[in-house]
């Protein structure tokens, strides 16, 4: 299972598992973002390759415009993911407090 | 444990729990849970996503022994795709210039202890092993 909306701070939450089933799920959402944003991944446990590629397609379509997505309170399963991935260098990510 | 899958990324929640169950009983940490089901699943949709022409089941095992975790993935009628070679993953160029292309196998060879592939007859089996600690 996995959800994605807007919190009341205006940073987009997501939580549970971002895997291959749930990449329409995810990708619809982030084709209406048009300005910078902040992911909240506090709630997110699992991200796979299928995730990653939703996340890299969004963030080049927004540095067309000057824009990014910029991702908060990730775990440390998830940012080793993006770590391996190379991510860390073309996001600005930040890991969950323990 | 063996069970069959269907050949659909629908099928990933089912494989979760079915792997969550064991490793579970087990007490196997979280430390070893996350790789073992990133693994699977990105072998999973890799056999989805390049044998487009077979619609036959894929069968899973797990085995849980001293500790390790030791993953089985077979598929029948299908053509050969080794996913011990070199994924390709282009993980430093700048971002205009990134693809997502071979991140998965990229991960899948950062984030297991063992990997190897056998094909025969037709017959794709990938095993893969995680160790604790």
């Amino acid at each position: 299972m996995f959800e994605i909306d807007y919190g009341d701070d205006g940073k987009i939450k997501c939580s549970g598992r971002l895997d291959a089933s749930q990449c329409e799920k995810a990708q619809s959402f982030m084709d209406d973002i048009a300005d910078t944003r902040t992911l909240d991944f506090s709630g997110l446990e699992y991200i796979s390759s299928a995730g990653l590629g939703i996340l890299l397609k969004t963030q080049k379509r927004l540095a067309e415009s000057g824009a990014a997505l910029k991702i908060t309170n990730v775990n440390n399963h998830i940012y080793d993911v993006f770590r391996y991935s190379g991510f860390n260098a073309i996001f600005d990510i930040k890991a969950k407090e323990q | 444990m063996h069970r069959q899958f269907a050949r659909d990324y629908d099928s990933l929640a089912a494989i979760y729990e079915f792997a969550e169950e064991i490793l579970a009983a087990n007490e196997i940490g979280e430390a070893v849970r996350f790789p073992v089901h990133l693994a699977m699943e990105e072998l999973f949709t890799n056999m989805v996503k390049y044998s487009p022409d077979t619609d036959g089941d894929i069968g899973v095992d797990v085995v849980v022994e001293g500790g390790a975790v030791t993953v089985t993935l077979t598929e029948d009628d299908v053509d050969e795709f080794d996913v011990t070679r070199p994924s390709g993953a282009d993980t430093t160029s700048p971002l205009a210039e990134r693809t997502p292309g071979g991140l998965g196998l990229h991960l899948l060879h950062n984030i297991v202890d063992k990997l190897e592939y056998d094909y025969h007859n037709r017959r794709s089996r990938v095993i893969f092993t995680k160790e604790s600690g």
